[in-house]
Parts: C-alpha cells; sequence; structure tokens
C-alpha cells in the first residue's frame, strides 16, 4: 500500500440512480425473450409432443412483455413523460432502440400467438423466425445499457450482452417447466396415460436442455469474472465487491450455488435423473438465481462509489 | 476566431478547503438540500504530525466527448456550442440513465422538480459576461474560468504553461475541468480494502 500504516478519510457522494425496478424489468424480458425462443423452436419442430409447450410459452411471452416496461415507467422520475422517447429518439442510446423494440416486440408475439392458437402452422413458423431476432435484440440491448454505460466497470464489458441473454435463456426455460408441470400435474385429465408419460419425458428433456444452457451461463460468469479481476483498477475492485465483498451473499451463495450449482446436481444427479419434482425444484431455483443475478449486477454495479 | 469553448482550470496549490464555492452554486442554481452541483471532496491522509487534508472540488466536468449526452434517450442532455453540456428541465423523463453512465458522479436528482441536473458552468452568468458563481466566490482564486479557444484569456495561458490533468482520462471523455497538483488519492475512485458505512448521502471510506 502506497501510504503505509497510514489512515486515510475520504467524504464523497453516494447515490443509486437504478433501483430495483431495473432489476426486475431485466427479469421479465429474460423471461419473456426466453419462452418466445422455447416457443419458437416447438413450432418449428412440428412434432405433435412440443404442441402445448408451444402454445404456453406463446402466451407467456407477450404477457410477460406487457408487464416488463410498466417497471421501467415505474422507475421514470416523470413517469408522465414516457412519450419523450418515441418523439425525442436519440439514435446513440440504448433506451431509444429498447423504446422501438419494446413496442415491436409484444406486437409481433400476440400475432405469433394468434397463428398458434388457431393452429395456422406456416404462418406461425414464418412469424416465429421473424420473431426471434426481435426477442434476441429485445433482450440483447438490455446487456447494451448496462454495458454502454461505461462509469461502472461491473457493466462495461464486452461479456454483458450475451450473459443477459444466456441467462434469459435459462430462466425462460425454467419458466416453461414450472408451467407445464403445472399443467401435467393438475390440469390435464384428458390425456390418455401414454400421451401423459409423454409429455413428463418431453418436460425432463426441457431440465436437461435447462441445464446445457445453465453451464454455457457459468462459463460465461466465469470469463467474465476472471477478466474483471485481471483488468485495470475499478474492474478488480468491483470483481472483489461480487465474489467477496457485500455482494458475495448473493453472487456466489444465491446467484452460483443455489441457483446453478443445486439445479445442475438435481438435473444430472444419477438418482434424480427421471425424477419430475427434481427438475422443477431445479427451475425454480435457477430463477431465482437469474433474478440474484440481475440484482448483483444493476445494484452491485453501481455500489462502488466513482468519486 | 474559432468558436469558444469554455474551460476550468483548478489551481490545487491555492485551494483551502473553505467549501465557498459549494455554497455559492447552492445559492447561485437554488439546488434543494441533500444534493450538489458542486462540492468538496476531502481526503485525509497522515498521522499526526504527519498529516494533511487534500481537498478537491468536484464539478460536472463539461465533457467534449459526454457519455451523457449519447445516452439521453431523449436528447434532454445536449452540448451548446460554447462546449457547456446542458440539461432541459422539459424534456428530461428522469430516466437517470445519465447518472448511471457519468463516470463523474455529478449529476443528480432535483428532489423538488423530479429531473436530473448538474453544473452547467453557469451559463446564465457567462452569457452575460460574467464568471461562474464558484469561480467569482473563491477566495483565493483557486478557480479559474474562460475560453480556451482564446489565446490572450488567463485561462488559455494557465494551460499551456502548468502541467494540469483530468479526472479519470480513460473514459475517453475528453473533461474540460483541468486541476494543477491534485493529490492522486484525490482524483482516483479506487481505493482498496474498503469497508461502507453507508449513511444518508455520504460513505466514508477508510483504511
Amino acid at each position: 500500500m502506497e501510504h503505509g500504516d497510514v489512515n486515510v478519510v475520504y467524504s464523497v457522494q453516494f447515490e443509486l440512480p437504478l433501483i430495483m425496478y431495473i432489476a426486475q424489468y431485466f427479469f421479465f424480458t429474460g423471461l419473456s425473450a426466453g419462452s418466445f425462443v422455447i416457443s419458437v423452436i416447438a413450432t418449428m419442430l412440428g412434432r405433435k409432443e412440443f404442441k402445448p409447450i408451444g402454445k404456453i410459452t406463446a402466451i407467456l411471452a407477450p404477457v410477460l412483455l406487457i408487464i416488463a416496461p410498466l417497471n421501467l415507467i415505474a422507475d421514470l422520475e416523470q413517469p408522465l413523460r414516457f412519450w419523450h422517447l418515441f418523439l425525442f429518439y436519440n439514435w446513440t442510446s440504448p433506451i431509444t432502440y429498447g423504446s422501438f423494440l419494446l413496442t415491436a416486440y409484444p406486437v409481433m408475439g400476440i400475432f405469433y400467438a394468434a397463428m398458434v392458437y388457431t393452429n395456422r402452422n406456416t404462418a406461425a413458423k414464418v412469424l416465429g423466425l421473424m420473431g426471434i431476432p426481435l426477442a434476441i435484440s429485445v433482450h440483447g440491448y438490455t446487456g447494451f445499457i448496462l454495458a454502454l454505460a461505461k462509469a461502472r466497470a461491473l457493466w462495461n464489458t464486452a461479456a454483458m450482452p450475451t450473459i443477459f441473454l444466456v441467462s434469459a435463456m435459462v430462466s425462460g426455460i425454467g419458466l416453461v417447466i414450472i408451467i407445464a408441470a403445472i399443467r401435467w400435474k393438475w390440469f390435464d385429465r384428458k390425456s390418455s396415460p401414454e400421451q401423459k408419460e409423454k409429455d413428463r419425458k418431453l418436460i425432463l428433456q426441457l431440465g436437461q436442455f435447462m441445464a446445457y444452457v445453465l453451464l454455457l451461463d457459468l462459463f460465461l460468469i466465469m470469463s467474465d469474472i476472471l477478466v474483471l479481476l485481471t483488468a485495470h483498477e475499478d474492474a478488480y475492485e468491483v470483481g472483489m465487491l461480487i465474489l467477496t465483498g457485500n455482494f458475495a451473499p448473493l453472487f456466489v451463495g444465491v446467484e452460483l450455488i443455489l441457483g446453478a450449482f443445486i439445479p445442475l446436481i438435481l438435473i444430472f444427479g444419477p438418482r434424480l435423473r427421471n425424477s419430475l419434482t427434481a427438475v422443477v425444484v431445479a427451475s425454480i431455483l435457477a430463477n431465482i438465481g437469474v433474478y440474484a443475478m440481475r440484482y448483483v449486477m444493476v445494484i452491485g454495479g453501481q455500489t462502488v462509489p466513482l468519486s | 476566431m474559432a468558436e469558444k469553448r469554455y474551460a476550468m482550470v483548478i489551481d490545487m496549490r491555492r485551494c483551502i478547503g473553505c467549501h465557498a464555492c459549494t455554497v455559492a452554486c447552492k445559492a447561485e442554481m437554488a439546488v434543494p438540500l441533500n444534493v450538489n452541483a458542486t462540492w468538496l471532496k476531502i481526503v485525509e491522509k497522515g498521522k499526526y504530525p504527519d498529516a494533511r487534508k487534500f481537498f478537491l472540488p468536484r464539478l460536472c466536468n463539461n465533457c467534449e466527448d459526454a457519455i451523457c449526452a449519447r445516452n439521453c434517450p431523449t436528447k434532454a442532455t445536449y452540448k451548446r456550442d460554447d462546449g457547456i453540456v446542458m440539461v432541459d428541465m422539459h424534456r428530461c423523463i428522469g430516466c437517470k440513465y445519465c447518472i448511471a453512465s457519468c463516470p463523474y458522479d455529478v449529476r443528480y436528482i432535483n428532489p423538488l422538480k423530479n429531473i436530473v441536473q448538474k453544473c452547467y458552468f453557469c451559463h446564465h452568468r457567462v452569457d452575460a459576461g460574467l464568471a461562474p458563481a464558484c469561480v467569482e466566490t473563491c477566495p483565493t482564486r483557486a478557480m479559474i474560468f474562460g475560453d480556451k479557444n482564446d489565446h490572450t484569456s488567463e485561462i488559455s495561458q494557465i494551460l499551456a504553461t502548468n502541467a494540469t490533468n483530468v479526472i479519470k482520462r480513460e473514459m475517453q471523455t475528453n473533461p474540460q475541468v483541468f486541476y494543477i497538483s491534485a493529490d492522486e488519492a484525490a482524483m482516483s475512485s479506487v481505493q482498496k480494502r474498503i469497508s461502507y458505512h453507508t449513511g444518508e448521502h455520504y460513505i466514508k471510506l477508510r483504511f
């Protein structure tokens, strides 16, 4: 240390501009984009057993994306001026991309859901394929919102948009699993036992899919942290904040252990492999983990004072 | 003649840490309680008898390449032709993205008007040919304000003949507030082994 055994006292300003609403918004768009992608995959494969999942997710995506921007408007200091976003847009600001994407995407989602529910398969496929880039950008841009706010070392990394997209897939698949399991258990009385067994297998398969995406997410988080710890001073400081500092319980405890490692054990564990309960618990935990990730990113990123 | 480019030099050899700039700014710009457009960062170093306080008056750098202006979704934050970064109070929606993006922590939410505000180099005084309130008030003349592009001005002579520095050069913002002889710990935001004691508005960082 450069000052030896001296005592240095600072007085600096500190405030948290972006609060819980923003973390919550990121979580909801993530859920929406993730479930839309699952829905389109199910539609594109066109197999009959995927139909129920395609339908559930087709309805989830626009509903979640109508809830999500309400968080944004609630976060504004002047909520009634939200229309300024459309009238006085600024193309260098990621929020401007967002305001247009957030308008276009739910509209597309509603049309897509209508096609899926009326069994117009070709139209659903075309709309779904057109919607995937929209779904990816509607969630990818949230990563850019953080990455381009370059004052904060935790946000200003190239990995940020990808981490957001991949964790969105995790939470989206998790939500689909939870809802499909509820439907399987309590609301699906008409199907034959063979059909029910098939549906159960399908949910288990989705669980496996989620686990692989979770592994990819873990790899991205690892590379992000590794680079943070070896990059410049601010990055090191914020890296240590989430690894060993005030945000360690949330980051290491909830996001990594509860939200990633335990779900992986529940899904890949040899005895639990065939258990629907294990997959559902894993999905709930993964969603809690992703929510914690949004919180750590948004609030933790702003915790280190800038002066 | 080239167009005007307003800038400020703060000479830390002259600063006595009297907070007069903070008070003048509060009075001139009607800054509400608990927020500041200009404020003084204080660093205490050392143990008695080898101890000293270091100061750093902080205000908006009115950056040449302002991140806040680039990121503002409604163009409420914009640059005037003379380099001053403004906030249109009727345009601002209070999304606070500029506060999150600003590396210098100099923007604040006005709790009475519910919009984002900051230091504008007292544009109303500058337009009338006066110096900003903090510069006018500074009892030791540690703050010097003027047109950087005018080679006869005091500020361009000082900038040409002194070793100056800016806060966080690496942010590529090209700040327009220059410091002479500022302490490294006061300029840097990075402190190792921090413990946070979050008060109402201030944090004390202690080694």
